[in-house]
């Protein structure tokens, strides 16, 4: 099925749980797909050279970079966005600990953080200081500085995500 | 990590504690709403083409090919929009109000980035395909990008109707300037100093989704500009329409920091758009847009700098000549010359200032506010210029500061060009960040670094930041304006199930505005701010805006609270007034508490719930021999200013000054010029801390936009006009492994000017860029002792003070009597 | 930000996928696509074909080679995946050292080794550290498939042996032997961040190889230097005099991060402290 290059494709993707089958260019990235095509508008777009990270999501348990990755990537994998996290409105630990930590501001770079945040912690339950900024390396915000999120991030270390 | 030192404030209820943020919950979820998110049937989305010369004339457009290409719907060129609309007003007086803007270029391009044509298509990718077959002829012209020399006779000029490329020059002159100088046993000369141009690139871009409503004429215009007020007052008289036409409505915004105030061109061609089209259209700027096009910093030339000291290192005055880089258009500009004089003698209490102002145009991305506007390119040259006293006079950088800081018994303190520093202790708040960066064992850890091969090197940076502007000032460059004073719009009600419903004028971009409005609320009706809902962002149809709402300056606490303030008072009597009238006793009898109206100390059943007394007005008002109070409350704050003396150029300019002090140490490699952070302290005096982590989390971002512009970001030119950083990968935005360890310290000198004792703050005033630079310079005495002049300082600039100091050293020169 | 039209297409088969490059002359190879989904969205490059080869397992292999003197990463190895291999923790370390180092997570888990040395962008990690360790290069194409050194492989601005109709299927880099060190060091755009000069040494047995990155369109070895060494004093002394005339002989790019001079000078204390730090790895 692969063999033929062609400008579109059917693709079935499962995001947060849910399989869709779209009909997509194959030059669409996946950010857009997600945001336009699924209208999942909580994966966001901050640069136009993947650097900034607030396009973040994992595909099948990895953190990526939506924004470098076409749509077509996705056919067949698990991809998980910032609106799968809490479940029927039930704020995650990680999100509560944002929350009380002041680690948003604008949430422009949270929904990214989060995920960049969470691939962390689903492999690395008790993260060093040094091991969270690695981790959340690849996300920039403009309005923190940084140092609440990592202290968000060591507060909700070890309580589940 | 954090020491709080707290003086007396208003402790009333809520005030002071740091609820929770009402905002978290959808953000965190990926619920916010950003004009990006927001779809509508049959919409456009545009791409503009740009201009890839600094300088050209348009010689011809050809759109044929793009609309030829399926799934387009259409494009608008300059030429429309020089028939459809008027050039923008300008601030300036002239030569600079004689400057034509429109919303895309018209006849000559005047900046690589400058937006000529807009392409509406059915998606994203056509619309940018399309642009790609828009035919531009350009005739490329001489380019300036030098700011010293866009005066020059020969220097190619961007106006030809301002007849040359200044937009503004003026004379601030107070005390006796001369006579400092006769008094003087020394007077530090320093050549030259440079204030770098960088912003603070908010991660989400600008951007808007605009309708056109044909049947009234009404635009509404979904985005995220920052200054609705200001927009509004740009785009009407543009487009020939009455404000109420222009329903501007913002709801999330990913940060502003100033950067998002100056949307108006894009705006407008967008309203032209959709009304072309007859359909909805929008637009999402590229980063490199952004980058290249969007709210530049002001660039600063400090020249012929002179300081009179006595030989106690007694401050008596400077004078200098500055020449502000404004980029190819007056935005907003020339306000950046006024503005700064709302901290002419930064943090110190000499007398005598003198500074000639001069405004020039050059081919680059055009200037407007950002984090700090103008104010923090002024204290960096006063605390560049007492650090560098400091260390030429060998006086100590630390007792030099108190000798001349203004002092806590001065306040409040009338600075020589009229305004008035409200309270504050900078003295205080410096032993703190002695004290948190342990100042006393900087030689030790000195010494321990040259053991290793590094230089260490400590650095101080006080700052203001000044809020609730007077615009009344904007006349001291023009007196032609008829702006003056400053508002804010708020309205509180009380719904007909006891719901509390805020709305505001403002625009927050992530500064928590929902949540501090409720705590004020709460505390004055009497309830948990649970039960105030206040409405997100900014809607021109709430009717609860005026000619001065946004979210800029600094002064949301103020203006912003104020209004909020004065609202929730006025509902209160009202309630109060309604629950006497239902009990039949006098008003004083009344109180609000836990949600409730009722007599004080009276029986249990003598309380109404807030539900009941909401119903009345709304829905079961018979009965009443007089009108029920109507439980809606609308109120302008309105801070206390007179438009201030032109002569003199002297007056009261701003109600509020919040301060930093910053400290910093850093280590050096000498062989290199790298260095990194290894210590930071930051203390920060806003007077009334409404919501105390709120408060951190504007010094914590300030300084990490500091700590940005001292070491990486820089929008920088070449020759040929080009803007060699022009996206996130050359123009590095410092992350988490990016930044030191930060220890933060907390005074609270309440303002005796503001409604809740809070001053403005946010914007910061730069003071990471002042410690940085302080701190380089001080660990390169132990190499050199080279001078640091700009206020940006990446690793190649320190490789070069270490290998030819002498080079900077021949920009100061010392004389004593 | 948005791609121009592309025809894309997944084989499932390495044969299948030199297939498509070959039949199709502007097709590129997908790997990773954290520089060329990039290139895309500027426009800077974009091909008519995109051949993505990530069905293609048989490239994503780490393992030693039959006599274990070498150790061979496919082509789609990511950065994450050298990062975590405890056949690289044994082999040479120094690849998930610096593998460590490059960009952020999220451009870890994506990006290979095989995209970034074919990309030979001169600011990337892995081709002056490769081009020191002494690294070889698989290339297959429909006629067969033949091996090149660094020298053969990273050939001009963006270019490489790897020809139209062709593929990279593996690199092989040397097995540590006893008494060798490894580094890799210079001046970045921030911690982990981009490099403005880069220097990779490695000190063993057979002498020592120092490349240079961010100075030229390819990975410069310091082959003087290289020669002034081989007596074996690799005392600070020795080491720095070895580096006379470096900067010198290159003719590096100026930009907005350096000058040429600037870079000139970074190559030279880079290549001093790579090789210093080499050697003291090397002698455990």
């Amino acid at each position: 099925m692969g063999q033929q290059p062609t400008t579109e494709r059917t693709i079935s993707v499962s995001v947060n749980g849910e399989t869709y089958e779209r009909d997509v260019p194959t030059a669409r990235l996946l950010v857009h797909f997600l945001r336009d095509d699924l209208d999942l508008t909580g994966t966001h777009i901050g640069c136009d050279t993947g650097n900034c990270g607030a396009c973040t999501v994992h595909v099948d348990g990895a953190a990526v970079k939506s924004c470098m990755l076409l749509a077509v990537q996705a056919d067949g994998r698990k991809v998980a966005t910032v609106e799968g996290l809490a479940g029927d409105g039930e704020l995650t630990p990680l999100q509560q600990a944002f929350s009380h930590a002041h680690a948003l501001q604008c949430g422009y770079c949270t929904p990214g953080m989060l995920m960049s945040a969470k691939a962390l912690l689903d492999r690395n339950p008790s993260p060093t200081e040094e091991e969270i900024r690695i981790a959340i390396q690849g996300n920039i915000c403009r309005c923190t500085g940084y140092w609440n999120i990592v202290e968000a991030i060591q507060d909700a270390a070890g309580g589940g995500t | 990590m954090t020491a709080v030192e707290q003086e007396t404030t208003l402790r009333k209820g809520h005030i002071g504690v740091s609820v929770p943020r009402k905002e978290d919950s959808r953000l965190v979820q990926g619920q916010g709403v950003f004009f990006d998110d927001i779809k509508r049937h049959n919409m456009g989305y545009v791409h503009f083409v740009r201009s890839p010369y600094a300088h050209a004339k348009i010689v011809s457009i050809d759109v044929t090919a793009a609309l030829e290409l399926p799934g387009v719907y259409g494009t608008l060129t300059g030429d429309e929009v020089a028939l459809q609309t008027d050039p923008f007003f300008q601030i300036a007086a002239p030569p600079g109000a004689h400057v034509k803007d429109y919303a895309l270029a018209v006849g000559k391009v005047r900046y690589v980035g400058e937006a000529v044509v807009a392409v509406a298509a059915e998606t994203r990718e056509r619309a940018r395909d399309a642009a790609e077959l828009v035919e531009i002829d350009y005739e490329p012209l001489p380019v300036v990008v030098d700011a010293r020399r866009a005066l020059d006779p020969d220097a190619p000029v961007l106006h030809e109707d301002a007849g040359g490329n200044m937009s503004y020059t003026g004379v601030w002159e107070w005390g006796d300037v001369d006579q400092a100088f006769a008094d003087a046993d020394h007077v530090v000369r320093i050549g030259e100093l440079h204030f770098d141009r960088f912003n603070s690139t908010p991660l989400e871009t600008d951007g808007a989704l605009v309708e056109y409503n044909r049947g009234t004429g009404q635009w509404t215009i979904y985005t995220n500009n920052q200054f609705p007020g200001f927009a509004a007052i740009m785009m009407g008289p543009a487009l020939r329409c009455g404000i109420d036409k222009l329903r501007l409505v913002t709801q999330d915004i990913g940060g502003g920091f100033g950067n998002k105030i100056t949307s108006h061109p894009q705006l407008v061609a967008l309203c032209l758009l959709a009304r072309k089209l007859k359909r909805p259209v929008q637009w999402t700027e590229w980063r490199t847009d952004f980058h290249q096009s969007m709210s530049h910093g002001n660039e600063r030339w400090f020249h012929d700098v002179e300081v009179a000291v006595k030989a106690d290192g007694t401050l008596l005055g400077f004078r200098a000549k500055a020449i502000d880089d404004a980029g190819a258009w007056l935005r907003y500009e020339p306000l950046g010359g006024v503005i700064w004089s709302q901290v002419a003698p930064g943090v110190y209490r000499w007398r005598n200032i003198k500074l000639e102002f001069t405004q020039v145009l050059t081919n680059k991305g055009p200037v407007s506010p950002n984090r700090g506007y103008s104010r923090m390119q002024h204290l960096w040259l006063t605390e560049r210029i007492v650090d560098i006293v400091a260390s030429e006079l060998e006086l100590d950088p630390v007792e030099i500061r108190k000798r001349n800081y203004v002092r806590a018994e001065d306040m409040p303190y009338e600075t020589p060009n009229g305004c008035v520093y409200d309270s504050g202790d900078y003295a205080k708040a410096l032993d703190i960040v002695l004290d948190l960066i342990g100042y006393d064992t900087i030689e030790e850890r000195r010494k321990e670094a040259a053991a290793r091969g590094k230089l260490l090197g400590f650095g101080i940076g006080s700052t203001l930041d000044s809020g609730t502007n007077n615009f009344g000032q904007s006349q001291l460059l023009n007196p032609d304006l008829q702006f003056s004073g400053n508002n804010e719009v708020a309205t509180v009600k009380l719904d007909i199930f006891g719901e509390i419903v805020v709305t505001l004028g403002t625009t927050p971009q992530g500064q928590g505005h929902e949540t501090t409005a409720a705590q004020v609320v709460a505390s004055i009706i009497g309830c948990d701010p649970d039960l105030v809902t206040v409405r997100v962002g900014h809607d021109s149809y709430w009717n609860s805006h005026a000619g001065f709402s946004g979210t800029y300056a600094s002064q949301f606490a103020v203006t912003g609270l104020g209004a909020v303030k004065g609202a929730a008072e006025e509902l209160a009597r009202q309630m109060r007034q309604l629950a006497s009238m239902v009990f039949q006793c006098p008003e004083e009898a009344i109180e609000l508490a836990d949600g409730f109206a009722r007599i004080k100390d009276g029986p249990p059943e003598a309380a109404l719930p807030f539900m009941a007394l909401g119903a009345i007005p709304n829905a079961n008002n018979a009965g009443f021999p007089v009108d029920p109070p109507q439980m809606n409350a609308r109120y302008v704050y309105r801070p206390p200013f007179e438009v201030p003396d032109k002569e003199r150029k002297f007056g009261k300019l701003t109600l509020t000054y919040a301060m930093q002090i910053h400290g910093c140490v850093l280590e050096i490699d000498p062989e290199t010029g790298y260095y990194e952070l290894v210590d930071y302290a930051a203390v920060d005096d806003c007077g009334t801390r409404i919501n105390p982590k709120i408060v951190e989390g504007q010094v914590m971002g300030a300084t990490a936009h500091g700590i940005g512009a001292a070491i990486w970001e820089t929008f920088a030119y070449d020759e040929e006009g080009n803007l060699l950083t022009p996206n996130f990968y050359d123009y590095h935005v410092p992350h988490a492994l990016d930044m030191p360890p930060l220890k933060t310290g907390a005074v609270e000198s309440p303002s005796p000017f503001t409604p809740l004792g809070a001053k403005g703050m946010g914007e910061g005033g730069g003071g990471a860029i002042h410690c940085v630079g302080a701190a380089i310079q001080d660990a390169l005495r132990a190499a050199g002792g080279a001078v640091v002049t700009d206020s940006h300082n990446p690793y190649h600039r320190v490789w070069e003070l270490i290998r030819h100091p002498e080079r900077s050293r021949a920009t100061v020169e010392v004389t004593t009597r | 930000m948005l791609l121009r039209e592309v025809e894309y297409a997944r084989p499932s088969t390495i044969e299948e996928a030199i297939g498509l490059l070959s039949e199709h002359a502007g097709a590129r190879a997908l790997a990773g696509g954290q520089t060329l989904v990039n290139v895309m969205k500027a426009r800077a490059a974009s091909p008519d074909v995109l051949v993505d080869l990530a069905d293609l397992d048989e490239l994503r292999t780490i393992a030693f080679s039959a006599d274990g003197s070498w150790l061979e990463l496919g082509a789609m190895v990511t950065n994450t995946q050298i990062v975590g291999s405890s056949e690289v923790d044994v082999a040479r370390p120094i690849l998930a050292e610096v593998a460590a180092t490059i960009a952020d997570v999220q451009v870890r888990n994506r990006g290979t080794i095989g995209g970034n040395v074919c990309v030979n962008d001169p600011t990337n990690h892995h081709p002056p550290l490769l081009s020191a360790l002494g690294a070889t290069f698989t290339i297959r194409s429909t006629s067969g498939e033949r091996t090149v050194s660094a020298d053969e492989f990273f050939l001009g601005v963006y270019m490489t042996a790897v020809g139209e109709g062709e593929l990279l299927t593996k690199v092989s880099v040397p097995t540590r032997k006893p008494g060798t060190g490894d580094a890799m060091t210079g001046l970045t755009l921030g911690r982990h961040g981009t490099y403005v000069t880069s220097a990779a040494a490695t000190v063993g047995p057979e002498g020592v190889r120092v490349a240079i990155g961010c100075v030229d369109a390819v990975p410069v070895r310091a082959t003087e230097m290289e020669q002034r060494l081989a007596g074996g004093d690799l005392s600070e002394a020795a080491v720095k005099a070895a580096t006379a005339g470096l900067g010198a002989a290159l003719d590096p790019p100026s930009d907005v991060h350096a000058s040429a001079d600037y870079r000139r000078h970074l190559a030279e204390v880079s290549a001093v402290r790579a090789v210093l730090e080499a050697a003291k790895r090397a002698r455990g």
